[in-house]
Order: structure tokens, then C-alpha cells, then sequence
């Protein structure tokens, strides 16, 4: 027995390396000519917004990637490499001609751009790259780079994972490979192809030197993005608007009564969201999601993936608009529950946790600078912000589904810019405004509007912390408005 | 507060060699072994330490010192100037929120030949004083002379949060000996008692004045330290010119902003937010909210810092521009201290299921500096926004002692707990009932929401002697301070 055991595992190591040896079938010269028809470096000036001083942007620095160009003449690219793009310039490597591009379509969420040459005959002679359809742990895949001189650099890698992780704009979970591959530190690398077989297989994000490891947006989540492109209106990636934890505790499941395996918690539910408008209530336990049932740490059978989370099946399979049956457990008895699959609605944030290509909202009122809490404001404290930054502020925007759903934007005094109209405040940052002359403010249209109806000559402005309330006097700041502006260089004293 | 270290003064310097020869009969050098509790492990008793301080001797055969200096003490000798001998002393009263203490010792000998020091009054800016103590460099007595720089109110760091009259001299700072007197013409003007450390500020150094020496002399007269009394208000300057009209005051007037008014404090339904302070006790109260006293500007907070428990005081203010007068009776010190460092104080505790909860106060932070955001603002917002009068204390899953029965429950750590079986947590006693209730299961709910952590009552006795045993656990809980 034990040695047919053992020729058994003989034989699979053998198969093993068989394959691997066969994977890379195609020759390396061929690669190089198809795929060096289908790369364009892409240089992207991108400026931020100095969410401090919002009238300003900070100064420009430069983004250079590879682009690849796939069907309907479109250059795809990760969103991070033309986020607050000013100017966009595409180079075919090996002659350096240029053409100016526009953004088609960013999607923050999934980490995706695609972008047009100013002229359209720019790309002519340019081969499209087709989408490689899903991979296994273990397959081989290319990553591309370019020589000065336009060769195309090839590293090879292996797929070391295939799970659902964060992408960077914290703002949900997609499909995400990790690629390992020893890649080189080489120019114009933020955004990199791989490929297989002459076919892209995923946009190269994030690559970890250490570790070796590159994180690929997928072609599940591109192909996603493009059928939303090509849709009549783009929705993007629907979301179910909750938290879960896992049920592995066999005492929890226990005390809830739950005899069938597998699970997960809702922890948490988005005010207004997918799963908050269809009823799913925190407490609920999700058993199946569109009759494909989850284990304990919310993992499901995927055709293509095997077991991965179910985000990827209701942000990335599904489209918005999607009604997904979903199995719930609540007080002892399953029910099924249909859910509409919405994009969530950022207008309802209380704390936007992502903010590109938008210039920040403010008003400036005599001095007093206004502005809605964000995630980027609170990004301008730095690495650490989450504990330099004021606490009371990262509260809010962390917690900010626990506060009543008609809180509104949360709008604080973020600084003072000294003027005679302020003497006295100088020391006021960061204090959140509750009323402007009696009225209750929920977003910075409404302390404009406010600041329009002056009581007994002074704007009185309420705030929920020290000093609770001041007054300015109104005559005076609307006649020291011009030299505010020009004191401090402001183009304007609001921006709504 | 933590940009204050406390360091003990030395200013050597022979031109007051003379006066350092009657001093020496009033000097008393510290020896103190200190047991500080750990609030990772708050079953066990803590780690011993020893220190040296300085202290003096006054009037009632007791002995002036810094509390920082005898906080936590154990075992306490002292000895005198010239004679080596150690004598055993023990701590009569102390007070961490101004920081000074009293010693007394037992053997009736150990005052022959001293003679106790007096105090004098608040010296001038300017003028020059000695400190004496016993820093580090040698056992002996060493003396260091400086000038007054200036007299303000300071945080006082031993407590971290409570601010009185200081006054600042202008002389290097050795770490080692606290609680020495600072004299001026044969009295005592201050206590040494902290400094800048040398990174930060050079040749600054800390006394504690008469004024609140003399308070805490004269509080602890009826044999019991009540400590500070406080209005629980927060004012603010009114300089703006809109402000002050739209509150109502005429031109010459000056007055300060009510901003908060902390419930539970003793001015809470007494003043109003938006009343404007324009005198107290009938001093008149300058737009920055100082008053002249004792030809010195001083925050209006120095008439309430002279006052005792059931003292009253007056405010004269404007209240929708009508003069009004209020008398504020000052019964209860301000209840809610948990952002002060606590000493001479055993961590409180209740271990179930391997679980540890404890209340969160200023030394547990420090001890476990909790990265979770959610306890960070309770804990920095809990005066501020009022958090008390939902729970009057923060009570957290601060620790997992691993074991089948909590398996699961690792990502709970320093979570806040809201309710155990249906009961809200309120204080740690709290828990401590809630767990002694018979149930068959515990459901522990924490702020937030999010899943419970379930225990079953059966794999809690189960696992009760094998948690006790594996983590050497010397008590399942604490209740008492």
C-alpha cells in the first residue's frame, strides 16, 4: 500500500512539473511584438487639493505608468495613476510620439481608468489586448515594464493568492491576485500590465519590494468596469451596506439557536443602503446569498475562484440593479429576503471617505474658515492621523453610521485667518457648528444661506463644543470682504 | 501634561552658606520604597521601587514633602541633616492634586533639635530665593539659589489635570529631590516640586506657593484632606468687540464667556452658558478672565482654588444682558477625575471566563495605550461631551487570558461594554453582579453594537481553576480602590 502511495505522489509530482514547464508555451520573442503593440506609457500631472486651505492646490507632481490599450480604442490604467489629473500625456515606447489623452471613465472604488487620445488616429497600427478569462492559484503570468529605449522588460511571476481584499480607496472589497514576481525598480512603473498568453490578465496596483508580491486588479473587476462603460449610464460597483462578523463560535451560535452550518453576523448596517433598504437587520445571520450558501466566515463556492467572500459576487458578478435573494436567519426562523443591489450613495456620507478630481467645498466668513469634515481633511495629519488628528473628528467620520441618519454634513470651523473681525477667536480649529443665526447646518449651502439672515446686525455661530457660541459683527465683515480676500490672496470667499 | 517630568531641584551655590547652617535643622532627607500596581495585570500586587525626596519640618512635629515623593510608599525612613540614622515615617495626609503631602514619625526623638520652619507670602517678581534638597551627586545637603520669573497657574503634573498658582525660578534642575523648601529672609516661600526636563526648556523650575500650601494645611485641620473645591465651568476671553456687544457689555465692562457648564459640578444648573462673568466675590474680572489679587493678575479661578468644601461663592453676571448675582455653593469637589494620573489607589477588576474587565481611567491608559478609536474619544471626550451621565464609568474587555472558553473573542479587546445579560454596565461592580446572576448563558453586548461575545455559564465554571491556576491569578476581581 505505502508504496503505491508513494508512486502516486510520484506521478503527481511529475504531472506537477510537466505543467508547470508547459505553462510558458509561448516564445518570448513573439510576446515582446504583440504586446509592445498594445503598451503606451502614460505620464499624468496630477494636483491635489490642500484640504487645509481648500481655495489652493498643492503643488504638482507627476504619476508614470503603462497604459494598455483594449477594444473600442481605450487605454486602460489604475485610477490612482490619474487621480486629480491636470494634464495627461500618452508616448508609444518605441518613438516617443505623443498625444494628449482625456479620462473616459475613473472608478475609484475598483481602482480603474480608462482614457482616450485626444486624436483617435494616434492609436492606429496599436493591436488591442484581449481579457484573459479567470486563473488559478499557481498559474504563471507576465508582468510588463519598458526600457528607455521602448524594449519591453518581462518579469516573470506566479499567482501566490486569489482573494476579496482592500483596494485603496478603503472603500470596498473586490477580487485582488497577488502576483509573486522579483519585479525591477524601473521608471514609470505606478501602473503595470500583466499578462498571459498574450492575454491581459490584470493591472498591476500595488507591488510590495519586500515581499515580493504585486496586487493585480483582476479581469473579473475590469470586465465589471467596462460592461458598466458600456451600459447607457455608469452605476459602477453595487454594495450591500453592512458589516459582518464570523459565526465560528460555537457558543454564539448556540445561544442564537443556529443548528445549520456555516453564517456570518451583521454587525452593522449602512443607514440607506442595499441591505438597510431591504430590511436586513443587525443581528440577522446570512446563511446564502443568491442560493449559494456561506460558511462561517462568509466565504462561498465561486465557479472561478473556488471559496472567496461573497462581496465579490454582490459588488463584482452582480451589477447594480441586481435582486439578490438572500437566506436570513432571525429569532429561531430563516427567511428569504430579496435585496436590490445599489451603488452606495455618496451624497449621503456623513464623512466622505474619498475625494478625487473635486475641489473641497468651503465658505470664509469674516475670517472664519468653514469647511465639511472629509477623510482627505483628516488625511492631511498625516501617516498617523487616526490618533493625531482631532478625536472627535476621527469619531465621527469612523463612526459615522451610528449617527442619526438626517445628521447631514458634519461642518466644522476648521481655522481662523486673523482679521479685526475675529480678534479674540485666533485660537478656534476644528469645532463642529451646530446653528448659524438659529438655523440648524447640515451642509455648507446651508451656513451660506444662514450667514444671509443676520440677527440684530451679528451672525451668531453655535458650535457643540468651547466656546459654544460667538458673534460677528455682519455690517463689518461684508465690508472688510474685499480686503479679506486680498489679504490672504482668497479668489473666493466660498466655493459651494 | 506629559511634556512635564517632575524633577527635583538642585541649586548649588555657596554665597547661602550661612542660612544653609540653620536650614540644615529643618531638613529632612526621604527615603521611600513604592509599590505601583500594574493595570496590565491588576491582580498583582506590582513592582517595588525606591526613590529619594526631601521634605522639612513645620510647625506640629510633622514634616513637609511633594506627594509625588511618598505616593504608593510602602515603607518610608527619614533622616536628619547630621545624623545618619534612619527613622521610620509614615504618610499623615496627602494630596495628589496640589501635590504635597505630611509625614509624621513615631519615635518622639526624631524632632530633638530640629526647629520647624514658617512660611512667608508670595515673593517678588524678581527677587532671589534657595532651594534646598538633596539631588543627585551626593547624600548631603545641597543648595541652589535662583530669581522669581514668574507667578502663573501651571498644570501641576503628578495629577496631570489640575492646574494651580506656581511660581517659576530661574535655576538648572537635577532630578532627585522634590519636596525641599525654596526660602526667602529665613522663610519658606514654595515647595521644589517639578521642571522642564533638559530637552525642552533650561532654567525652569517649579514651587508650589504658600497660597496652596496654606490651603492644604488648612483643609486637613479637621484631620481628613477633602480636596479642591471647582466651579466645573469653562469660560473664555472677550476681546471681540461684536461678541461683547451682543452679550451686552458697555465700554469700560469687562467680563469673560460661559462656555460650558459641566453637569454634575457644582456650578450645573446655577450658571448658564452664555452668562457673562463680570465679577467674583466682588473682584472685578478682566476680559481675560484674570483679577487682580495681591497686586498679581491671576485666572478668577485662584477665589475658588483658596475655598473648601461648603464654602459659597459669588459671581456677579450678565444674563441676556441683565445684571444678576448667583451665589454658587461649593459642596463636592468635581466628581469626575478619571483623566488624573490615581495613586495610593489598587486597580480595580472583575476576571470571567478568562475574561478581564476593568474601568478605564488616566493609569490604565498609560499602562495599556489602547489603539482602538472608539475608546479614545470616550475616554478624551467624557467631560467634554458629557459621557459620564451615561455611564459614570468607561468599563472595557481590557484583556484575554486565552483559554477554550473565550475563544473567539480576541478582536473584543478594549472594546467598551455596554450591557451583560441585559443589564447596563454602569460601573465595574457592574459586571461583577451581572456574572454572579445565575443564567446559562452571558451575553456581553458592547458600544456600537456588533456581535455579543456568548459565554456559557457550564465552560465558564469549567474553566474557572484552570484559568485561575494557569495565569497564577491571585484574585477573580477587585471592587475596592
Amino acid at each position: 500500500m505505502k508504496c503505491i502511495h508513494l508512486l502516486r505522489a510520484v506521478w503527481l509530482a511529475l504531472i506537477l512539473v510537466l505543467a508547470i514547464q508547459s505553462a510558458p508555451a509561448e516564445d518570448n520573442a513573439s510576446t515582446q511584438e504583440s504586446a509592445s503593440q498594445s503598451l503606451l506609457r502614460v505620464n499624468s500631472t496630477n494636483q491635489v487639493y490642500d484640504f487645509f486651505r481648500p481655495w489652493i492646490k498643492k503643488p504638482p507632481f507627476s504619476r508614470r505608468g503603462i497604459g494598455a490599450l483594449i477594444d473600442g480604442g481605450r487605454i486602460l490604467v489604475t485610477a490612482e495613476l490619474v487621480a486629480n489629473s491636470t494634464f495627461i500625456e500618452l508616448e508609444k515606447p518605441a518613438t516617443a510620439e505623443k498625444s494628449t489623452a482625456t479620462v473616459e471613465r475613473v472608478d475609484y472604488d475598483c481602482n480603474l481608468a480608462v482614457l482616450r487620445p485626444a486624436d483617435p488616429a494616434f492609436l492606429s497600427g496599436m493591436q488591442p489586448l484581449a481579457l484573459n478569462g479567470p486563473l488559478k492559484v499557481g498559474d504563471q503570468a507576465t508582468i510588463l515594464q519598458l526600457e528607455p529605449n521602448g524594449d519591453i522588460a518581462q518579469t516573470l511571476g506566479r499567482i501566490t493568492s486569489i482573494s476579496v481584499g482592500s483596494y485603496p480607496s478603503e472603500s470596498g472589497a473586490f477580487l485582488l491576485f497577488k502576483l509573486g514576481a522579483p519585479l525591477q525598480q524601473r521608471d514609470g512603473s505606478f501602473t503595470l500590465p500583466a499578462i498571459r498568453d498574450g492575454r491581459l490578465i490584470g493591472m498591476v496596483m500595488r507591488y510590495d519590494a519586500r515581499n515580493q508580491s504585486a496586487d493585480v486588479v483582476p479581469t473579473a473587476v475590469i470586465r465589471h468596469f467596462l460592461a458598466e462603460l458600456d451600459s447607457p449610464t455608469y452605476q459602477g460597483f453595487a454594495r450591500l451596506g453592512m458589516a459582518f462578523a464570523p459565526l465560528r463560535d460555537p457558543q454564539l451560535r448556540s445561544y442564537i439557536g443556529l443548528k445549520e452550518p456555516g453564517g456570518i453576523y451583521v454587525a452593522d448596517i449602512t443607514p440607506k443602503g442595499s441591505a438597510d433598504a431591504a430590511g436586513i437587520k443587525k443581528g440577522d445571520v446570512i446563511l446564502a446569498v443568491d442560493g449559494l450558501p456561506l460558511d462561517q466566515d462568509g466565504n462561498y463556492e465561486d465557479q472561478d475562484y473556488g471559496r472567496i467572500l461573497f462581496s465579490h459576487l454582490t459588488n463584482t458578478i452582480k451589477h447594480p440593479g441586481a435582486v439578490l435573494p438572500l437566506k436570513i436567519f432571525r429569532n429561531g426562523q430563516t427567511l428569504d429576503i430579496p435585496v436590490t443591489m445599489e451603488v452606495a450613495n455618496k451624497d449621503q456620507a456623513i464623512s466622505e471617505t474619498h475625494l478625487s478630481d473635486e475641489a473641497p467645498k468651503y465658505v470664509i466668513l469674516g475670517g472664519l474658515v468653514f469647511i465639511e469634515l472629509s477623510r482627505p481633511y483628516l488625511k492631511e495629519w498625516g501617516n498617523k492621523w487616526a490618533s493625531s488628528a482631532p478625536q472627535r473628528l476621527v469619531y465621527y467620520d469612523a463612526f459615522q453610521n451610528e449617527l442619526p441618519a438626517d445628521r447631514g454634513r458634519i461642518i466644522i470651523l476648521s481655522q481662523v485667518l486673523p482679521t479685526p473681525d475675529t480678534i479674540g477667536y485666533e485660537d478656534l480649529e476644528n469645532i463642529v457648528v451646530t446653528k448659524v443665526n438659529g438655523h440648524p447646518i447640515k451642509s455648507l449651502a446651508d451656513l451660506s444661506e444662514a450667514a444671509k439672515k443676520p440677527v440684530n446686525g451679528f451672525q451668531k455661530i453655535e458650535f457643540e463644543e468651547d466656546p459654544k457660541f460667538l458673534f460677528l459683527d455682519a455690517a463689518s465683515i461684508q465690508s472688510n470682504a474685499d480686503n479679506l480676500k486680498k489679504h490672504y490672496a482668497l479668489p473666493s470667499l466660498e466655493r459651494l | 501634561m506629559s511634556r512635564f517630568h517632575l524633577i527635583a531641584f538642585a541649586f548649588l551655590c555657596t554665597v547661602a552658606a550661612l542660612n544653609a547652617v540653620e536650614i540644615s535643622k529643618s531638613l529632612i532627607r526621604i527615603e521611600a520604597t513604592s509599590q505601583e500596581p500594574n493595570y496590565k495585570t491588576p491582580w498583582s500586587p506590582g513592582d517595588v521601587s525606591s526613590g529619594v525626596g526631601a521634605g522639612f519640618v513645620i510647625d506640629g512635629k510633622r514634616i513637609m514633602t511633594n506627594a509625588h515623593v511618598v505616593s504608593n510608599a510602602r515603607f518610608l525612613t527619614i533622616s536628619k541633616e547630621g545624623d545618619p540614622n534612619p527613622y521610620l515615617a509614615k504618610v499623615l495626609h496627602i494630596a495628589h492634586d496640589c501635590d504635597l503631602a505630611l509625614l509624621t514619625v513615631e519615635n518622639p526623638a526624631f524632632f530633638k533639635g530640629t526647629s520647624p520652619l514658617e512660611f512667608g507670602g508670595i515673593p517678588e517678581i524678581e527677587s532671589v530665593v534657595s532651594a534646598y534638597g538633596y539631588p543627585l551627586g551626593g547624600t548631603r545637603l545641597s543648595v541652589t539659589r535662583g530669581i522669581v520669573s514668574r507667578i502663573d497657574f501651571q498644570p501641576y503634573s503628578h495629577s496631570g489635570m489640575d492646574s494651580h498658582l506656581a511660581i517659576q525660578i530661574d535655576a538648572a534642575i537635577n532630578p532627585g529631590n522634590s519636596g525641599g523648601p525654596v526660602m526667602q529672609n529665613g522663610k519658606v516661600v514654595g515647595v521644589a516640586f517639578q521642571g522642564y526636563s533638559g530637552d525642552i526648556a533650561q532654567n525652569v523650575g517649579y514651587m508650589i506657593p504658600t497660597p496652596v500650601i496654606q490651603r492644604f494645611l488648612t483643609d486637613v485641620k479637621d484631620g481628613h484632606y477633602d480636596r479642591y473645591v471647582d466651579l466645573a465651568v469653562a469660560y473664555r476671553n472677550l476681546f471681540n468687540p461684536a461678541s461683547r456687544r451682543a452679550l451686552g457689555l458697555e465700554d469700560e465692562t469687562t467680563g469673560v464667556q460661559v462656555c460650558s457648564v459641566y453637569s454634575g459640578g457644582a456650578a450645573d444648573g446655577i450658571v448658564k452658558p452664555g452668562d457673562v462673568i463680570l465679577k467674583i466675590d466682588g473682584h472685578t474680572v478682566s476680559s481675560d478672565g484674570t483679577i487682580p489679587l495681591e497686586n498679581e493678575a491671576v485666572p478668577l479661578d485662584e477665589v475658588v482654588e483658596r475655598k473648601f468644601k461648603g464654602d459659597k461663592v459669588q459671581l456677579d453676571i450678565l444674563r441676556e444682558r441683565k445684571p444678576m448675582t448667583l451665589t454658587v455653593p461649593l459642596n463636592e469637589p468635581w466628581p469626575f477625575k478619571l483623566q488624573s494620573n490615581l495613586y495610593d489607589e489598587k486597580p480595580r477588576f472583575v476576571v470571567a471566563g478568562g475574561l478581564v474587565f476593568q474601568p478605564v481611567d488616566q493609569n490604565f491608559m498609560e499602562a495599556h495605550e489602547p489603539s482602538n478609536q472608539r475608546l479614545n474619544y470616550i475616554f478624551d471626550y467624557f467631560i467634554d461631551d458629557e459621557l459620564h451621565t451615561n455611564r459614570p464609568e468607561i468599563v472595557v474587555l481590557s484583556n484575554i487570558l486565552p483559554d477554550p472558553v473565550n475563544a473567539y473573542a480576541e478582536e473584543f479587546r478594549y472594546s467598551v461594554v455596554d450591557e451583560v445579560n441585559g443589564h447596563r454596565i454602569k460601573r465595574i461592580e457592574d459586571i461583577a453582579a451581572a456574572f454572579e446572576e445565575k443564567a446559562d448563558y452571558y451575553v456581553i453586548k458592547f458600544a456600537g453594537g456588533g456581535r455579543p461575545i456568548v459565554l456559557e455559564r457550564k465552560a465558564i465554571e469549567e474553566a474557572r481553576s484552570r484559568i485561575s491556576e494557569r495565569y497564577a491569578l491571585t484574585a477573580e476581581k477587585n471592587l475596592e480602590k
